[in-house]
């Protein structure tokens, strides 16, 4: 059990990243249009996560110093800071959706609409960002995301054909009426997901709060490689379950309501209590994963005093940023703006972030100044530049995609 | 003391750079520019540029990944110390360590 806790960072940083409210729906929806055509690009994200997440951890416990501090050091202040707003916004959007979700979720369980959940949702969050331990918040609500695992029961009691999906992961491609845009712009957003900036903001503050040095290396690696590849296979189950039961009927998907089903069709209520209570966890996880990001980025980059470890009065200006940002959320979901949505044009900022991100991480890896013995070998580097090469063409291919596509439709 | 000190590199070490209390560990705000005596024939770092504070150079205590200083008397921590008189510490449990 100890063990357990001790990689519940990476836990809930890649529910953040792979299962919150925007990806669920996603996840279900990429099942029940193209089964498990698009499962490798799944893979694909997971393995570049695990990378480049890996890095930022170590460059943490060796140096001390998270991914925004290095962004501006690195890129210096004028292109810190349009890495600064790409981001902030991909987080900021990111989050307004999760408060909605975190919502959603009451609506499901509650039958009361989630606009009347959402304040309530909103200000729940500061509370716990105000008042619980880094620590406790990451135990609780990463090992209750683990609830999200009922997919993949659910999908065994489902009993499909495994011979069937086998057989659409290993043949990539779109199917029936669909075309390549939307089977690569749904990649792009799979790709996106798993790589999404906020993680690696999170992970890497999340190894301050924690107080990682040179000894804490295998708990770091650790964190990322249970942690990532455990988000990567409850995103697979979700689309899985979703190509069982809605690919052969040619049902859509649009809300978080057909993505819980199939565990309430596996298992009755007792499924779709766990389930619920997953997306609750899963949902308001990312929504602590992203609020805290914003305030993270914004005083990292401008150097002010952050994070949890303080009281809340000794990192005033980071604590108002996250009160501003959930203030916002609360505004911007009264015009009954579907949340889901609003993630799907995170997409876009997200594209423009990656590269950015990702980049500054990679040279202070190499850097002995900072990493002494530490410092990236020769392999690593290597399929670290392949995936940044990726990343750059994920980023120029997103809106281009979008546009054609329509946002998928 | 040119001599003997540290080759430098302002864009790489110095610019952008976390600043650092050297005793409490507290985050004091980012270098934006340096102040360099060009008389010296090579030239000397005098001073560090943060907001609109200047800190000079007899401050710093070590340049590592962050720039560990000793604040005295300056202060760096304005725009942090007026939030939290106006909005942080209205919010009851501001000066209590979470749980």
């Amino acid at each position: 059990m100890k063990r357990l806790f001790a990689v519940t960072l990476g836990i809930l940083t890649a529910i953040g990243g792979f299962v919150d409210i925007g990806d669920l729906v996603t996840n279900a929806l990429v099942g029940a249009r193209f089964g498990m055509r698009l499962a490798w690009v799944v893979v694909v994200g997971v393995i570049g996560i695990c990378l480049y997440a890996e890095m930022s951890g170590r460059v943490v416990a060796v140096s001390g110093r998270p991914v925004f501090d290095l962004i501006r050091e690195r890129l210096g202040r004028r292109t810190g800071l349009f890495a600064l707003i790409a981001s902030f916004l991909v987080t900021l959007l990111t989050l307004i959706a999760e408060i909605g979700g975190v919502a959603l979720a009451f609506e499901l369980a509650s039958g009361v609409n989630y606009l009347l959940w959402m304040p309530l949702a909103a200000f729940a969050v500061w509370l716990v960002i105000w008042r619980v331990k880094f620590s406790h918040l990451e135990q609780v609500f990463g090992l209750l995301g683990l609830l999200l695992i009922v997919f993949a029961v659910a999908l065994w009691k489902l009993g499909p054909d495994w011979g069937d999906l086998v057989q659409q992961a290993t043949s990539p491609g779109p199917i029936g009426h669909e075309t390549w845009a939307t089977y690569a712009y749904y990649g792009i957003a799979l790709f996106g997901a798993a790589m999404t900036p906020y993680e690696v903001f999170f992970f890497s503050s999340g190894g301050v709060e924690e107080k990682w040095d040179r000894r804490d290396l295998v708990t770091e690696r650790s964190n990322v490689f249970i942690g990532f590849p455990l988000g990567g296979l409850l995103s697979l189950a979700i689309a899985g379950c979703a190509a069982v039961l809605y690919l052969p009927i040619g049902v859509q998907v649009e809300t978080l309501g057909q993505v819980t089903l199939p565990a309430a069709v596996a298992f009755g209520k007792l499924g779709l209590a766990i389930v619920l209570l997953g997306v609750f966890a899963a949902t308001f996880g990312a929504a602590l994963e992203t609020s805290l990001s914003c305030g993270y980025t914004i005083a990292q980059y401008f150097g002010w005093q952050w994070g949890k470890f303080v009281r809340p009065r000794q990192a005033s200006r980071f604590h108002v940023v996250m009160i501003i940002c959930l203030i916002l959320s609360i505004l911007v979901l009264m015009t009954a703006v579907d949340p889901v949505k609003v993630t799907e044009y995170s997409v876009v900022f997200a594209a423009m972030a990656l590269p950015l991100t990702y980049l500054p991480i990679l040279i202070i890896a190499n850097d002995p100044d900072y990493m002494g013995e530490q410092k990236n070998g020769r392999v690593l580097n290597f399929f670290a530049l392949v995936y940044l090469g990726l990343l750059l063409l994920a980023s120029i291919a997103a809106i281009p995609l979008m546009i054609v596509t329509r946002a998928g439709r | 003391m040119a001599a003997e000190g540290r080759v430098l590199h302002a864009q790489l070490h110095l610019l952008d750079r976390q600043l650092i209390h050297e005793r409490t560990g507290e985050l004091l705000g980012k270098v934006d520019d340096v102040e360099l005596d060009l008389d010296a024939g090579i030239p000397v770092l005098t001073a560090l540029i943060s907001g609109h504070e200047r800190i000079p150079a007899t401050q710093i205590v070590a340049i590592d990944s962050a720039i560990k200083i000793l604040p005295g008397d300056l202060d760096l921590t304005k725009g942090d110390d007026w939030v939290e008189q106006h909005i942080i510490d209205k919010i009851p449990g501001a000066g209590d360590a979470t749980e």
